[in-house]
């Protein structure tokens, strides 16, 4: 509700401005899978380390078409986050100021649909970024990977407790897991779970 | 920055930048089970690696059962003859939800432009692909490091000690009785080194009488090393002070002698070592040691890249040796000599790597008679079996009095067996028609063998039942599919080296052909005119490959003694895709001799 409610006034202030073609709606048929690496859990406080997104169209995963950004080094990057991601301060060296970072972000999502594996988490770091830079949140239509997964398996298996953690979602669906924890391989990952989830493919094991 | 593996060709032909174009312009896929990827008539438009799943090739223009030529799996690459013909000559069907890359065609056509080595590839035959492979395989190196850390003891002769009043005429007699080339002469706590060369030099240009002490000769500036030093550290005293060879001490006194030949030999194979031993065996119980070093020669050799059919000609000439020495110590003079010892199957073809089934045979010459032949026989074999060739289950050994006889009986025999031509005769021919003389005197089996040809050259009839054994067993185009479970693999013998095998040993009973290795036999066929030059160098380079497979399973598979392990059934799922590639192509060359045999044979029906 306060979502709708922010995004018309968004969209009210944004008409005449850079992106305000962010804001009309998406009649074509792909989406974009996008996954962050970011230095904690708390989307309250974790600031991002890297942000990917891929283009899904049709029935292909076009990875020849795809945005992998590396951001400087945020203040709060420490030694649990670099642990997961292994993008410690040195590798982030020569990467993108955050602003700019986004703006390239929007620019190659434009007004496609954001697909990915609790996508609202990594949309909520995002936004936190955004708003006081750009004064608008994400307008973009949402598919989380997970929600699906687990709509799925009640279907399909309602004697089953779906474990929605990233690697048992991508055992079930039988897809091999990219680079885990590198941004990039993440998207990827999340957008062949996806085209599996679309062709209704699970295996119990 | 997607998971391509690009560690196996045709991707090691290009460089980094390459790479990392393939990286990012590669897209991802699904395919569901039954889902057609590209279809036969469809223009190319993508290279397809498979990164999961299994992809069958089928020939639609085919009935259901025979449709199927070819099968993809992990790590295969296809479509790219489709790019480079326009168009997909067969289908390509998913067996299981496959995971694949797609590598666009214009990208590809941008490779093959900028890498001349990759577009190559795709337009090489199987000679050239195997190439590819064996150099693959040597950039491993993985026995290097055991030939570099050889120490002088492994490599050393044991030294030719003669004393200070030895005289030339005694000295070179000493030299030709022990092999030797060089030999050290001592006076009091000194040694002096006395080659081949010193003694000609000394008695052509010198002109000293053979009477001469050799110690006036020789040299006393040694050049030593201990024998627990390195064998390259010898070589390398060896260049330094240009020498060919080294005394080792050991507290002063000579324990040995490196020679340069031993070292080199050495270096680049153990082979010499080995053949040495053989040599130089002066009991039965030498000679056992000496032949149960031939495995690790096998697996030493196959490590550095020497190619399959010189690793297995050395081994038949080393093979050869032993039971050539095991016959002289067993038979006595003038049995020996007068009598003919032919081994037969694959040992009489040369084409045994690691110690097969003994089958041998006797000829004996019309007028001799040796009394206790049989017990010598039966002693024969028992040696054979304890320097670890195992008996031969078929009982084709000369212990056997079916495979003992004097040239009359040996005549009758083919005769009859070419009235009879059923299953067991056409056998004995085959493998009468490999034997190969390893001891006593080769003219017996010679003769027999032209009288063989005269009897089998012009019959059709008999050819034809002859050739029919090749197409016994079928070829398994499909690597994968058609087995219940992966784990089964396919029959890499009865499949693959039986057809080639039976098949060039009809063409060569046709053609009265006298060689007995397959390799020999095609050139010989080649030179005949009936087999072109291209297609026999083609099934060579598949036999090579199918026995290549083969021992490489055989030596993982030397230190199992469970009997269900040693078949000869191969896991196509373990090899790399090159390999899975060129196996595929090996046997269709092999599914197409065989249609040229039936066809020339008329065994259609």
């Amino acid at each position: 509700m306060l979502r709708t409610l922010r995004r018309a006034a968004d969209r009210r202030r944004q008409a005449g401005g850079d992106f305000g073609w962010l804001f009309n709606p998406y009649t074509g048929n792909e989406l974009v899978a996008i996954d962050c690496e970011t230095t904690g859990l708390d989307p309250r406080r974790a600031e991002l380390v890297s942000i990917a997104a891929v283009t899904i169209r049709g029935e292909r995963v076009i990875t020849s078409e795809s945005l992998d950004l590396r951001m400087q080094c945020p203040a709060s990057l420490d030694g649990d986050s670099i642990r997961i991601h292994g993008l410690r301060s040195v590798d982030l060296e020569g990467g993108e100021c955050v602003g700019d970072a986004l703006a390239r972000l929007m620019d190659f999502v434009g007004n496609r649909p954001l697909l990915g594996w609790c996508v609202e988490y990594d949309v909520a770091v995002i936004n936190r970024q955004l708003r006081p830079r750009f004064g608008f949140d994400l307008p973009n239509a949402l598919i989380d990977v997970s929600h699906r997964y687990a709509r799925e398996m009640r279907r399909k298996h309602p004697e089953l407790d779906p474990d929605r953690g990233f690697e048992s979602m991508a055992h079930m669906l039988d897809v091999p897991v990219m680079g885990r924890h590198t941004a990039l391989g993440d998207a990827v990952t999340t957008a062949l779970m996806y085209l599996r989830l679309q062709r209704r493919v699970l295996r119990v094991g | 920055m997607v998971d391509i593996d690009l560690s196996q060709p045709p991707f090691t032909l290009l460089d980094e930048t390459g790479r990392e174009w393939v990286r990012g312009g590669v897209d991802l896929a699904y395919f569901d089970n039954d889902e057609i990827v590209l279809d036969a008539g469809q223009p190319g438009e993508f290279v397809y690696v498979i990164h999961k799943g299994e992809i069958a090739e089928l020939d639609t223009s085919m009935s259901r059962s025979q449709a199927r030529i070819g099968h993809y799996t992990t790590g295969d690459l296809f479509g790219a003859i489709s790019i480079l013909n326009g168009k997909s000559r067969y289908r390509f069907q998913a067996e299981q939800e496959s995971l694949c890359y797609l590598l666009p065609k214009a990208l590809f056509e941008q490779l093959c432009d900028t890498y001349p080595a990759f577009a190559e590839f795709f337009r090489q035959r199987l000679s050239e692909k195997a190439r590819l492979l064996t150099e693959h395989r040597t950039q491993g190196g993985v026995t290097m490091a055991g030939f570099m850390l050889a120490s002088v003891s492994e490599c050393m002769r044991n030294p030719l000690v003669v004393s200070s009043q030895t005289s030339i005429a005694q000295a070179v007699a000493e030299l030709n009785h022990s092999q030797a080339d060089s030999l050290l002469v001592g006076e009091g706590h000194r040694f002096g080194m006395v080659t081949k060369t010193d003694l000609l030099n000394a008695l052509v240009v010198e002109g000293v009488s053979q009477e001469t002490p050799v110690l006036t000769i020789a040299h006393f500036a040694l050049v030593s090393v201990r024998p627990d030093q390195y064998l390259f550290e010898a070589l390398v005293d060896m260049t330094r002070h240009q020498v060919s060879r080294v005394v080792v001490t050991e507290a002063d006194k000579p324990v040995g002698v490196v020679e340069l030949t031993d070292v080199l030999s050495y270096f680049s194979s153990r082979s010499y070592v080995v053949s040495l031993q053989v040599e130089q065996a002066t009991s039965l119980d030498e000679l056992v040691r000496a032949s149960s070093r031939t495995p690790e020669l096998v697996q030493a050799l196959m490590a550095q890249g020497v190619k399959l059919r010189f690793a297995m000609g050395l081994l038949g000439a080393l093979n050869g040796r032993i039971m050539a020495k095991a016959w002289r110590f067993l038979v006595d003079e003038p049995y020996c000599d007068r009598t003919c010892l032919m081994v037969m199957g694959s040992e009489g073809r040369g084409e045994q790597i690691l110690k097969t089934d003994q089958d041998n045979g006797l000829i004996l010459p019309d007028d001799l008679e040796w009394p206790d032949c049989r017990q010598r026989m039966d002693a024969f074999t028992d040696v054979l079996i304890r320097m670890g060739y195992p008996p031969c289950p078929g009982n084709i050994m000369v212990s056997n009095p079916a495979w003992v006889g004097t040239q009359t009986e040996w005549r009758q025999r083919i005769d009859r067996w070419v009235a009879h031509r059923d299953g067991d005769s056409l056998m004995n021919l085959a493998i009468l028609l490999d034997a190969h003389a390893v001891a006593g005197d080769a003219r017996l089996l010679e003769s027999l063998r032209e009288s063989l040809f005269a009897s089998c050259a012009g019959n059709e009839l008999l050819l034809s039942y002859f050739a029919r054994t090749a197409l016994r067993f079928s070829t398994p185009l499909t690597l994968f599919g058609t087995l219940k479970k992966p784990q089964h693999g396919i029959d890499i013998k009865k499949g693959g080296i039986f057809p080639i095998v039976h098949g060039v040993r009809t063409l060569a009973l046709e053609r009265s052909i006298h060689p007995t290795s397959t390799l020999d036999r095609l050139e010989a066929l080649v030179e005949d005119g009936r087999l072109d030059a291209r297609f026999a160098d083609d099934l060579g380079e598949a036999l090579s490959l199918f026995t290549e497979l083969r021992l490489r399973q055989q030596l993982e598979r030397l230190h199992d003694t469970e009997p269900e392990q040693q078949d000869s059934r191969l896991v196509v799922q373990q090899l790399s895709s090159l390999e899975r590639d060129l196996l595929r192509e090996a046997l269709h060359i092999v599914k197409d001799f065989k249609q040229r045999l039936s066809h020339r044979f008329h065994l259609e029906y």
